[in-house]
């Protein structure tokens, strides 16, 4: 390969943290602001280029293992960072959206995986791709939704009131539940072609269907108007649930039988 | 916001009530099914089942329609309600995600509220039908007076309402069967795991062959003293070709030739063969602290014993790659006289005559060598209609998504 993992890993942290730190100086200096911005876009960039090359690499999505997973997020969260700046104006949800990445990366590093080209016959679906992207851009909005909520929830204890900061949480979230929902259907629909059958009860399907429930109630108490201030904690705290299905559920009693354990090989 | 001190049930009924109902819900399912000494909800087939839900919609609509200015059916339609099933209903799914589902022992209280198979017990069934009611009541205030503005909520709602319904109400109208059949060989009996007896089908099934092709296989180094591979299958040399190296604690391995299907010829030295008989054979050249030496390994067949390099006690040995697919030429009879040849694969179904027809398994102790294929035909008439509401839901968050964009400037 072209570029391995750890020079790949490192050298998109370096770009990260350089960015971070030219960007926070860049309140002094305005001419810093798009130094600061490329280079941190830069980071992103290499790893979505290493993603690129390793696809090719193993002639299969690199979407099958948990650690192939968590390069995707690693480069898809912090562009959902710039996303919020741009939209929104919110200058400092891109560095957690950074450190999260940092952190997935780091995962990575301390448990390599071994190069495995194979693809089970049930995955080797024109559905794998739509199901796992959509829920990985998904999970992604849901997660800076949280940290943006989480953030809210700490001005909130110092009693500031943030209301650009709850905007972006909320639509973070409308937009994540809008991929969640696709995430689950186009599950559904694979698992059709695939089992037989659309829905089995499945404890991964369990837990996405909950995760799902989770972010419909929090769409359904801001339409009945609760208080958005208190929502901030509903959308900080769902994303537990969301981390129990992508993570957890491998370990749960419930789940020997599951299509969804992923391999850890 | 204002706080009101509000009596229990003094109207305008809020959270607590539509807590407090949904908890009764609960409650009364539980006891129902305690009753029922576990045996679940009563298995309506068509067109008994679909006849209830026509009734049971158009009771939901008519109520809504007739007394929408009443202050119980607003709140048996709003959202303090609608949140309360949510939160009920992701309880209970709470308890299907953690708790084992299926098998318990009889006359457990597991067994006994039925929590081992939650999702076609009481308590989910009530909890679904208030939640239907609710979603109902509505949509029926949305859909009459119609407006374009509404298509949104129309479309996502609707959507809901139909697939949810029709999964729960159709689930008792799905079937579903496993028909083995051999190579030359036609099956026209299913069977399933809730009965002992086999299932005349509405057509026969001839299985013309069955293939499997895998993934190159695996290199691993094994204690034959201590039955322990001594490499973990994470460090394996995945996908054996030729020009592979590999080094594990002093060993150093090299693939110098590899065939994928081959057999040892009348010289001993292993020659290319067809697919049906041959199997991977690698030569490798191995060095750890001695000289080095070369050695063919191979990983063996229902047949032939498998080949492996000794290095002193240890052994190299060479183990079959994971499926890579698998398929079964079929050629079905239906009943009235219908016909069709195809072949069958993972995620490549086939229809017939209402049934779709699945590759699901095979003989996994022969391998590719395999003379036996299960095949999984499934009927569910319910289905158009639980598609169609997937497919409105979707267009309604298309429509979400694209107004979500449009509004989220910060007010």
């Amino acid at each position: 390969m072209v570029i391995d993992f750890n020079t790949a890993a490192i050298l998109a942290m370096v770009c990260w943290t350089i960015g971070s730190l030219l960007d926070l100086l860049s309140r002094k200096s305005a001419a810093l602001k798009l130094p600061a911005f490329l280079i941190a876009f830069g980071g992103t960039m290499v790893m979505v280029a290493y993603i690129a090359i390793y696809w090719s690499f193993l002639g299969r999505p690199p979407l099958r293992t948990l650690g192939e997973t968590r390069l995707w997020y690693a480069a898809l969260i912090p562009l959902a960072g710039f996303l919020v700046e741009y939209r929104w104006k919110i200058s400092w949800l891109k560095y957690y959206c950074m450190a999260l990445a940092g952190f997935f990366l780091v995962i990575n590093l301390l448990h390599p995986e071994v190069f495995d080209k194979t693809l089970m016959p049930a995955l080797q679906s024109p559905w794998f791709i739509p199901h796992v992207v959509v829920y990985l851009v998904g999970y992604v909005l849901l997660a800076a939704s949280s940290v943006a909520a989480l953030h809210n929830v700490s001005l909130q204890l110092r009693s500031k009131k943030n209301d650009a900061g709850e905007t972006a949480a909320h639509y973070l979230a409308l937009l994540g539940f809008v991929l969640l929902t696709f995430g689950l259907i186009f599950g559904a629909l694979w698992a059709k072609e695939a089992w037989g059958h659309y829905w089995t009860w499945d404890p991964k399907e369990t837990w996405a269907f909950l995760s799902w429930l989770a972010y419909l109630g929090y769409l359904h108490a801001f339409r009945y108007k609760i208080d958005r201030g208190k929502l901030q904690w509903y959308l900080a705290l769902s994303f537990i649930v969301l981390l129990v299905c992508w993570f957890g559920v491998n370990y749960l009693p419930s789940a020997q039988n599951s299509v969804h354990t992923y391999t850890q090989s | 916001m204002v706080v009101v001190r509000r009596r229990w049930f003094q109207a305008p009924w809020e959270f607590r009530e539509a807590f407090l109902v949904t908890a009764m819900v609960i409650v009364a399912g539980f006891f129902v099914e305690y009753l029922g000494a576990g045996g679940g909800i009563p298995l309506l087939h068509l067109p008994v089942n679909a006849i209830a839900l026509v009734i049971f919609a158009l009771m939901v609509l008519g109520a809504g329609l007739a007394f929408r200015n009443s202050a119980v059916v607003q709140w048996l339609g709003g959202i303090p309600l609608g949140l309360a099933l949510i939160f009920a209903i992701a309880v209970l799914s709470l308890i299907g995600g953690i708790v084992p589902q299926g098998d318990a022992v009889a006359g457990s209280l597991s067994a006994m509220l039925r929590i081992n198979q939650i999702f076609s017990s009481w308590p989910f069934f009530l909890t679904v039908l208030f939640f239907l009611a609710n979603l109902g009541l509505g949509l029926s205030w949305k859909l009459f007076p119609f407006s374009m503005k509404n298509l949104q909520f129309i479309l996502f709602h609707a959507g809901f309402w139909l697939a949810l319904s029709c999964g729960i109400f159709g689930s008792t109208d799905l079937q579903r069967f496993v028909v083995p059949i051999e190579i030359g060989k036609a099956n026209n009996l299913g069977y399933s795991m809730n009965s002992d007896t086999p299932q005349q089908l509405p057509f026969s099934i001839f299985l013309q062959n069955f293939s499997l092709e895998e993934y190159p296989p695996q290199l691993l180094l094994y204690d034959p003293q201590n039955d322990k591979l001594l490499v973990e299958r994470s460090q394996a040399i995945i996908q054996v070709r030729k020009g592979v190296t590999a080094s594990w604690k002093g060993v150093e391995v090299e693939v110098v030739d590899y065939l994928s299907y081959a057999l040892r010829g009348s010289d001993g030295e292993p020659q290319a063969a067809d697919r049906k008989a041959g199997m991977p054979f690698a030569k490798v050249r191995i060095s750890s602290g001695g000289a080095p030496f070369e050695a063919w390994i191979s990983t063996g067949s229902p047949m032939l014993k498998p080949e492996a390099a000794d290095l002193g006690g240890i052994l190299l040995i060479m183990v079959p790659g994971s499926p890579k697919s698998f398929n079964s030429a079929v050629s079905i009879q239906g009943e009235n006289g219908e016909q069709k040849t195809a072949t069958l694969g993972v995620n490549q179904p086939l229809s017939f005559s209402g049934w779709k027809l699945y590759q699901m398994g095979y003989d996994e102790k022969m391998g590719k060598w395999s003379q036996l294929s299960l095949i999984e035909v499934i009927r569910d008439p319910w289905l158009p209609a639980v598609y169609l509401g997937l497919f409105m839901i979707m267009a309604g968050n298309i429509l979400f998504f694209w107004n979500g964009i449009k509004h989220s400037e910060v007010a």
